[in-house]
Parts: C-alpha cells; structure tokens; sequence
C-alpha cells in the first residue's frame, strides 16, 4: 500500500470519527424538538415562557415555565457571583503566588472537587447545609435558592479555576519580566499585565462555568427546594428547569401536553447553554490581545 | 570624585547547585557606555540581571559578595528590589512591549509611582523623542504596540525604560532581533543617550562593541577573564583568550 493511500484511509477515517459525534448531536437535538414542539399545541410560545403558572397536572393543566426559568437564573447568577471571585483568585494564587509545594497539592484538592458525582454534593447540601441554614436562619427550609447556590458554586469552582489558570500560564513571561524591570510589585504586574491578557480565557472559563452550572440537575433536585414559583428572597425555594424535567418525567403519560412540555423545556436549556458556549467562544475571540512581540 | 555608578566586590551566583558567576570585581562608570562579551552560556546576562535583581524571580538562586550601587549595597536587606529596578531600566534581548497602546507602554511605569495625568502626556512624548521614535508613532500612540515593527518595538522598549528616568540603563543584546538599519538607529540612540544614563549592554557583535563602547568587559565561563578600555580590549588585548574571542580564533 502506498503512503499516499495510507493518509487518504487515515484521513477519512479520522472524519468518519467527527462524523459520528456530529449525527449524534444532530439526532439528540432533532428528537428534542420532535417532542417538545407539540407543547405548542396546547400552548402559545409566549404563554409557555413567560406564563407565571406550571400547573402540568391540573385540568386544565397551565405550562407557564417563567418560574423554572427564573429559577434557574437566579441559581446560576447567584453560584456565578460565588465561583468566578473564588475560581479566578484560586486560578492566580496557583499559577502566579503559590510556592510550589502548596501549588501541587491545591491543584489536587481542586481536581478531587470536579470528580466529586453531583449526587454527593447534593447529599452534602441536603444533610449539612440544609439544616444548618435553617436553624442558623429560622427558615421553614434549608432547601432554597442559597443552599443551591453554594453547591452549585462548588461544583463551577473547578471549571472556572482550571481553565484560568492554562490561561494565566499562557500570558508570556516576556510581558512579566517588563513589568518587574519596570520596578512594578507583584501585585501590580498580576492586576495591570496578566489579568487583562488573560481575559479572553478567564471570560471562556466563566462562560463555561455558568454553562455547568445551568446545566446541572441533580443538585439543584436535591437542594433547590422545588417550588415552582417566584421566589422572593434568597431563602426561598425554586424550581429550576433541569429539576423539573427530571423529578416529573417519570409521571408522565407518554405524548401528552406535559410530556411535550418538558422536552420544550429541554429546548430552552438547550438554546442557553448554546448561548453561554456563543458567547465564551466570541469572548475568547475578542479580548484575545495580540500574542508577544512579532518581528 | 568617584566616577563609578556601580561597583561590584567578589561576586559570586548560583543557580541552585551551578555557579554561574566566579569572584567576580569590577566597577561601572557613571555616564559610560560598557559592553559585556564573550561567548553563549558565560554568564554575561547573569551578571546583568544581577544589576536590577532580575535573577530575585528565578527560583533557588543565591549571591554572594557586594554590589553597590550608588554607595548602597543593592543585596542589603533593607533594600527593596522594586526601587532598584527603578532606578535601573532594562531593555530585553527580544522587544517586549505590553499588549497595551503605544502610549499605555510608557506611562505604565512612571503610573506605577504616581506622575500625575498633566504631566503624562508631555513625558510619553519625551521618552519617545529620547529613543527617536516619536516621528514615527506620534499620530497613533493609541494603537496597539504590538502593531510596529520589530525596531520601533525595541525603540519603543527603549522609551519605555526612560519613561521612568533611570540611573542606569542595562541592555541585552538589543539588537540581536533587528535589522542592521534598526540596529544602526540603536546604536546611534545609545551614543545619544550616554550623556545621561549610564549603559551596560551585553552584546554578540564585535563591531558594534568597538563602535559604541568605552570600556569592554570579556568573560568566560563564568570569570571576568579581561576588562579595560575598549580601545586596548580591540587592539591590544593583554590575555591571550581575549585576543583569541574576539579574532574569531576561539574554541
Ligand atoms: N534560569 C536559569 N536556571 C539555571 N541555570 C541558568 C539559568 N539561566 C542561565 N543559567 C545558566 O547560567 C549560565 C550563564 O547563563 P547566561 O544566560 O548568563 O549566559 P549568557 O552569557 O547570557 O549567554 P548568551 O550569550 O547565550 O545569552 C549558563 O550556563 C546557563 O545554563
Ligand atoms: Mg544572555
């Protein structure tokens, strides 16, 4: 066999690879919408995203997702405001501060929390954090938006903080040498020089991070308390939309207006996290500052 | 009148195990231009590292001895690294400016110890007339640096270290990324510039030590081997080694 025919086999064979993860993405996403489009039979597309009542198993049933929505929104800000100070400050302290007996293990502790199985943190929230939020705070339910937030805070922690640090390691040592010579402390090179041409990838890893975190079910069915409606405050419990889809699907007839609506609100988590990868990918892009000096 | 800006006294370096640096004695003149030669690996921007403690962020190393600069002793310990650095600009092998603007460059250091906005304008434009640049970036000092040619980016370096009105300039191999009509302008700035600032520049070319130097120091593995007036170290060299370097009989 000649080398020649050899690259062409390797090469379609490495396409035939792509190929297929292509169709099964084009498969999954395609089913999504045969199913959860028929919801729109029964309910108007506005109804269903901004109506204020998920009443599925009444008669008449109300598909109103705007709580789900909401609830997964504010889970997802509120574990962002948590995880980016505390992932990027770990990300710096790793890659740029810590001495490097403590860089080794802190990496290791953070590399454990991301293979910790979401149950555990869910089990983690529900026996410890949930009781001790509720008698700290006298609250009716440990189960809120709070208690959610943290874990899911915990679960990002690991994907934010990874992915800044390849992009704090990236920054040339060129750039860090000028600022010491130019007699700039430590902390002001960090601020002034590696953060900002590391934003591209500390925006990327954010991205992603809110992606996980918007994504993720069993948590937030464990934690999140379930209530389907507009929480009004932090101590309250909601329902975010992977909960729902995972704690009704198993009731529900298969093909009715219910069943639909669930998969409907698979479209919407699909067509956010589309969005969170959209943005990360153009963030990566656009705060790219030019590479080091080209001559 | 002590004409020496910076004296070293017995100087040894270590990077972890490996001596880099061998009792190492000599003096820089104040307003001198000094070349630092001799070949890969001797140690020679070691040594000028030493100068602004560069070599303090290269973990495990060690000096030994005394370098002083203006009278103080730079490895004291109540001395801060920082100050140092100010007062000692350095210029990298390879252009090194920040992912910023033209005019971020070089307010970044003289921002750092508080010139206020009013006078910022006029010193970017000084520092950047100082390394003959200005003509060429005047109209977009708020375009991204990393859009000039090699040359205007080590000239824009060159400002940006007299930016902060340094004592000494130390500089390593400089011109060894550019082209000779950059390097012809270097060189020229560096004849201009040795009215006021004292340089240390490590070079490659011989030529261009002989044009632009008045003292040439030659080492070699890790030993100040000969360091005198540059017109001797060129044509009259008193130790063999020397003679042999810079001939291009060496090895
Ligand atoms: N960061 C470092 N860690 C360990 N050893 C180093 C380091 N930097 C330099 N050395 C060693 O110290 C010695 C002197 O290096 P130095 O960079 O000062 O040489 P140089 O004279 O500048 O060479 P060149 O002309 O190639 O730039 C070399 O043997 C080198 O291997
Ligand atoms: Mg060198």
């Amino acid at each position: 066999m000649t080398r020649r025919i050899k690259e062409i086999i390797i090469k379609y064979i490495f396409f035939l690879f792509a190929l297929v993860s292509v169709i099964v993405l084009g498969l999954i996403v395609s089913s999504l919408f045969r199913e959860g489009l028929p919801v729109f039979k029964s309910v108007s597309l506005k109804d269903f995203i901004f109506g204020m009542e998920w009443y599925p198993t009444y008669d008449p049933p109300s598909f109103g997702i705007f709580p789900l929505i909401f609830g997964s929104f504010i889970v997802t800000v509120f574990a962002t405001v948590i995880a980016v100070p505390l992932g990027v400050l770990a990300a710096i302290y790793i890659s740029e501060i810590a001495p490097q007996a403590i860089k080794e293990s802190l990496k290791s502790v953070i590399e454990l929390l991301a293979g910790l199985p979401s149950v555990v943190l869910g089990f983690f929230g529900m026996v410890i954090v949930a009781p001790w939020l509720q008698e700290t705070f006298d609250l009716p339910t440990g189960l809120n938006i709070i208690n959610a937030s943290v874990i899911l805070a915990i679960m990002a922690i690991p994907t934010i903080s990874s992915i800044s640090e390849d992009a704090l390691y990236a920054v040339p040592n060129e750039f860090k040498e000028a600022s010491y010579a130019l007699g700039a402390t430590k902390y002001e090179t960090i601020t002034k020089i590696i953060l900002p041409a590391a934003l591209s990838g500390i925006s990327t890893a954010v991205m992603l991070g809110m992606a996980r975190a918007i994504g993720e079910t069993m948590v937030v069915l464990m934690v999140a308390g379930g209530a389907a409606a507009i929480p009004e405050s932090i101590f309250d419990s909601v329902r975010p939309m992977p909960a729902s889809i995972a704690a009704e699907m198993g009731e529900t007839p298969y093909g009715s207006p219910h069943y639909h609506a669930l998969f409907a609100i698979g479209m919407v988590l699909f067509f956010l996290t589309l969005m969170f990868n959209l943005i990360a990918d153009y963030a990566s892009h656009k705060f790219r500052q030019t590479g080091s000096a080209t001559l | 009148m002590d004409s020496h800006i910076i004296k070293l006294h017995k100087v040894n370096f270590y990077y972890g195990q490996t001596q880099a640096l061998t009792d190492i004695s000599m003096n820089f003149g104040q307003n001198r231009v000094t070349a630092l030669i001799g070949p890969s690996g001797c140690g020679k921007s070691t040594l000028l590292r030493l100068l602004n403690r560069m070599n303090d962020l290269i973990d495990g190393t060690k000096v030994e001895g005394e370098i002083l600069f203006e009278g103080r002793n730079i490895y004291a310990p109540n001395i801060d690294p920082v100050e140092i650095r100010r007062k000692v600009g350095m210029v990298f092998q390879k252009p090194n400016p920040f992912p910023k603007t033209i005019y971020n460059n070089i307010s970044y250091g003289p921002k750092l110890t508080g010139v206020t906005v009013a006078d910022m304008d006029s010193l970017v434009e000084q520092s950047l007339r100082q390394a003959v640049l200005w003509d060429e970036v005047k109209d977009i000092l708020n375009k991204s640096a990393m859009n000039l040619s090699g040359g205007q980016q080590q000239r824009l370096c060159i400002a940006r270290a007299l930016a902060m009105k340094p004592d000494v300039l130390l500089m390593d191999e400089p011109t060894s990324a550019l082209d000779p009509i950059s390097t012809a302008k270097i060189e020229e700035l560096i004849e201009e510039l040795k009215k006021d600032y004292t340089i240390i520049i490590v070079t490659h070319n011989m030529q261009q030590a002989a044009r632009i130097s008045d003292e040439t120091a030659f080492f070699y593995l890790g030993n100040l081997v000969e360091y005198n007036k540059t017109e001797k170290i060129f044509t009259n060299p008193d130790v063999k080694q020397t003679e042999d370097y810079i001939t291009g009989r060496f090895g």
